[in-house]
């Protein structure tokens, strides 16, 4: 998908610049005027959109004084508790689950751990005081039973989003903390494909943190700030600024922080630039 | 009293503010009450063990404007106190002493040893309260709409004018308005203050009375509700309290020409052809009447009183659906006045954590090991709110919980005042099933362990996300869920007559979910613009 975007935005003339990290959005005469990259290169434009999340496009790249301070605020007051991980296993073989045992459409599909809502409920209540869920819910899928790319022959890659892992976990992510959680994800699946470690030949543990320092995403929330009605529709990412317009002239926003939030939808990116077009004259 | 015009289920205040307006408009009026005593929860009661209990609150207010025009002042009803004292007992022995006023020295002080920058913002935040708490107030007088149908003039008007009492707020209180109403407890406080003990104490007052934790989604819509409805985080009490209310309100159904029955327990409503034709009362006795108004909470009336043959199935599974999750016990405790308790409105929530863990263990059909506390004294007697005890225990029964119940609370509360249980004369506590036969069990199910209706003292829970029933302007259809479904189904062009039962109306907190029911009377106004071929059957005309 990623491809498939980036390909018909280069065919439109787009030009996309990779290890290009930015450090400040400029500023001259009250106007976004460009970026200083953070290697020191200054590119100058006459509309900056950012698409990163709210806290660095608004905390970081701007200095405060160029915009109101209730907006400073509401933008402080933005919640994105990362609570989401990630394990992703390499299999030599299929896990069998004992509800349905044998190879059959649930590889294909996915597979949830929610047996009951008690144990969903037992898991959240673990993060709401600050730990890892010790039965986490979790949403499975065998990426490779569809995409037989993704391993050599027999051999898969199960990819399991966990609930919850809270990014500011108490004592903080470790190794040792993140083996443990990786540890309970595993036994979790073991109590419902009894074979699941002897199919396994590596495991990948991704925390919230982790999430935070690879996609770029302040406190590891994947929705960019979670999904609270206070802080969706024109509220989104603050009250009157859920138009994709920022205080600053010449700045827009229109990644999963603004309206209508995020997951893999497009919607802010498209709307996004419907507005800088409107403005544009 | 012969051939009344309007019956009305249960004499608590509901019940009793729809009888005096209806009274008050010229209407005969008889309320039908199955205690020995009008009140409802406002009352005294008398406990299986046969104890009595003064109360089972320790105030309440009307809204100003049913206060006024009921004129209960001239019926004895006393004005409260203002500037009440909430205070919060802390772990250190400590005690955070708050007072809901934006200019009050002391409790600015209070705040200031716990964070300056508190300090600094307590009188911005008392006084949001108070304009967001106005704003309910208003939207809580005004009729809601029967969605998805909006008629212009009965419900646009009074819709836009609540947008615009909104509006005029100015952009920074409107936005808190709205964010506040679905945030949590713990959001909310955490927008404004920094220290925990400060956000723990409202948090409390925020899940007082509701099944949900400071972490609950909804819970900030819960904290304006109470704000409201207390006048501040404190209770105000009037002399004469909760007692001295009922006396009032039933003075002035009285004084009104309207008569009012104890010992009626009211077994059926009796509706033919979906038409309200009167009551049967337990006795036996049946009293025609062609309205019908239930306080009962809603499901009891329907799935009760009406009963599931006479309603669409749809509507019965909305109606099962309301959630009435009781989770309050009471204790009445009396000392010998050394009780070393303060004045004011006493309450146990230390932190944030300690509230949250209280509500977990309600979700799982157990007491909380440390309850949230809510203490209040009248003299030597002190009496207790505990939070959380659920009525669906899991592994155990209130009969044999009890000694337990009574055990945490007072355990925790000796822990804050090391001189109250010295004090300790006798103990009387009220779990959720007292509760619930206090204040008029379902007598047709077995008394052994009722399932089902719970008491929820709101009569349905009030959180920001629970769709609460509300009653229609009009008597002739009830409104439980979203009305939409059924009526699609059950009403199309208004030809087949009423979906539930012509003439019932619903007064109770399921309908009103809180003590405005002025509108409830003027819920009664006949006649329902409606296509009659039996005129016999029509409603009388308004009066
Ligand atoms: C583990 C996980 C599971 C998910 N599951 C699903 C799912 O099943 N379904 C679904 O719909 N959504 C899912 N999501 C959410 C979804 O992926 C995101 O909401 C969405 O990708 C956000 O898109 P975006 O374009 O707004 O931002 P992102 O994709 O986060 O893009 C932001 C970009 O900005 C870059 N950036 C940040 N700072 C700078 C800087 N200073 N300079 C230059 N570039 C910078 C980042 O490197 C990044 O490339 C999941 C996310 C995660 C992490
Ligand atoms: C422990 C406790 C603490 C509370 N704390 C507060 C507080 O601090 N502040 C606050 O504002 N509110 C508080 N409440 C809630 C408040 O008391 C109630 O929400 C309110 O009193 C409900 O009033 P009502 O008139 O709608 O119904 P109720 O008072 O419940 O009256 C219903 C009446 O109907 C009668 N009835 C039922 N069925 C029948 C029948 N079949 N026939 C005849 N009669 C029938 C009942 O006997 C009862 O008298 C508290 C409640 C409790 C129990």
């Amino acid at each position: 998908m990623t491809a498939a975007i980036a390909s018909s935005a280069r065919a439109l003339g787009v030009e996309i610049r990779t290890n290009a990290a930015v450090d400040k959005v400029i500023v001259r005469g009250g106007r976004a005027t460009g970026a200083a990259l953070a290697n020191g290169d200054e590119l100058t434009a006459r509309v900056v959109m950012s698409a990163a999340d709210p806290k660095r496009s608004f905390l970081q790249f701007v200095d405060q004084q160029h915009f109101p301070d209730e907006f400073v605020q509401a933008i402080r007051d933005f919640r994105v508790r990362g609570s989401s991980g990630k394990v992703n296993i390499a299999l030599s073989g299929l896990p069998d689950f004992t509800c349905l045992p044998g190879e059959g459409p649930l590889h294909r599909g996915a597979i949830s751990i929610s047996p009951s809502i008690e144990y969903v409920e037992r898991a959240y209540d673990d993060a709401k005081y600050g730990n890892f869920s010790r039965q986490p819910y979790m949403d499975i899928i065998i990426p490779s039973m569809i995409d037989r790319d993704m391993a050599p022959p027999g051999h898969h890659v199960m990819s399991c989003f966990v609930q919850y892992a809270p990014y500011d976990v108490e004592g903080g992510w470790d190794d040792a903390k993140k083996e443990a959680f990786g540890e309970t994800v595993i036994s979790t699946i073991e109590k419902y494909a009894p074979n699941i470690r002897q199919v396994i030949v590596g495991k990948q543990v991704i925390t919230p943190q982790d999430i935070e320092r690879i996609a770029g995403i302040t406190g590891g929330n994947i929705f960019h700030g979670e999904l609270l009605l206070h802080q969706l529709f024109f509220m989104r990412p603050a009250p009157q600024w859920a138009d994709f317009r920022t205080p600053l002239p010449g700045y827009y926003f229109g990644a999963a922080g603004a309206h209508p939030g995020g997951g893999v939808m497009g919607a802010a990116g498209r709307m996004a630039a419907t507005e800088i077009l409107k403005d544009w004259q | 009293m012969t051939n009344p015009d309007i019956l009305i289920v249960g004499a608590g205040h509901n019940g009793l503010v729809a009888a005096a307006y209806l009274a008050k408009a010229g209407k005969k009026v008889l309320v039908l009450e199955q205690r020995a005593t009008a009140g409802g929860q406002l009352a005294g009661a008398t406990l299986a063990s046969g104890a009595t209990v003064p109360g089972l609150h320790p105030a309440g207010q009307l809204r100003p404007a049913i206060v006024k025009e009921l004129d209960l002042a001239r019926h004895g009803l006393t004005t409260s106190a203002a500037d009440a004292p909430y205070v919060s007992a802390l772990p250190d022995g400590g005690l955070l002493r708050l007072v809901s006023s934006a200019n009050d020295t002391a409790t600015i002080e209070a705040i200031r040893r716990l964070s300056p920058r508190d300090a600094g913002r307590w009188p911005e935040f008392v006084g949001f309260m108070n304009r967001a708490a106005a704003f309910l107030d208003a939207a809580y007088s005004t009729n809601m709409p029967r969605l998805p149908r909006i008629e212009l003039r009965a419900d646009g008007l009074p819709l836009a004018s609540l947008a615009l009492q909104l509006r005029r707020m100015g952009g920074k209180d409107m936005f808190r308005v709205m964010r506040s109403l679905s945030m949590s407890a713990v959001e909310l406080t955490e927008e404004w203050f920094e220290s925990e003990t400060l956000n723990a104490a409202i948090a409390g007052v925020a899940i007082h009375g509701v099944t949900l934790g400071s972490m609950s989604a909804g819970t900030g819509f819960t904290l304006i509700h109470n704000w409201l409805n207390r006048g501040g985080l404190a209770h105000r009490t009037s002399t004469g309290g909760p007692q001295g209310l009922t006396e009032a309100l039933v003075k002035a159904v009285l004084a009104n020409g309207g008569e009012i029955r104890t010992g009626a327990g009211v077994a059926q409503i009796l509706v033919e052809h979906q038409r309200v034709l009167g009551v049967r009362l337990e006795s036996g006795e049946e009293i025609k009447a062609s309205t019908v108004v239930s306080e009962a909470d809603p499901r009891r009336t329907l799935l009760g009183l009406v009963g599931a043959p006479e309603l669409p199935p749809e509507f019965v599974w909305q109606t099962q659906s309301i959630r009435m999750r009781g989770s309050v016990a009471k204790l009445i405790v009396r000392t010998d006045g050394r009780h070393g308790l303060p004045d004011g409105t006493v309450a146990i929530a230390p932190t944030l954590r300690y509230l949250e863990r209280a509500y977990d263990s309600t979700k799982y059909g157990e007491m909380s090991q440390d309850p949230y506390l809510e203490v209040t004294t009248l003299g030597a007697d002190v009496m207790v709110h505990f939070q959380f005890a659920t009525y669906a225990l899991r592994n155990a029964d209130w009969g044999s919980m009890r000694p337990e119940l009574e055990k945490r609370a007072l355990d925790t509360l000796a822990l804050h005042f090391p001189a109250f249980k010295g004090s300790i004369q006798s103990v009387q506590s009220i779990t959720p099933v007292d509760l619930e036969q206090i204040v008029g069990p379902d007598r047709r199910r077995p008394q052994s362990r009722p399932a089902d209706p719970r008491p929820d003292f709101l009569h349905a829970a009030v959180a920001g996300l629970v769709e609460s029933p509300h009653p229609d302007r009009r008597p002739v259809s009830l409104r439980f869920g979203p009305a939409w479904r059924w009526r699609h189904q059950w009403h199309p062009g208004s030809q087949r007559g009423a979906p539930v039962a012509e003439g019932l109306a619903f007064c109770g907190l399921g309908g009103a979910t809180r003590c405005e029911a002025k509108r409830h009377a003027a819920a009664a106004r006949w006649p329902p613009p409606r296509p009659t071929t039996d005129s016999s059957r029509a409603p009388p005309a308004s009066g």
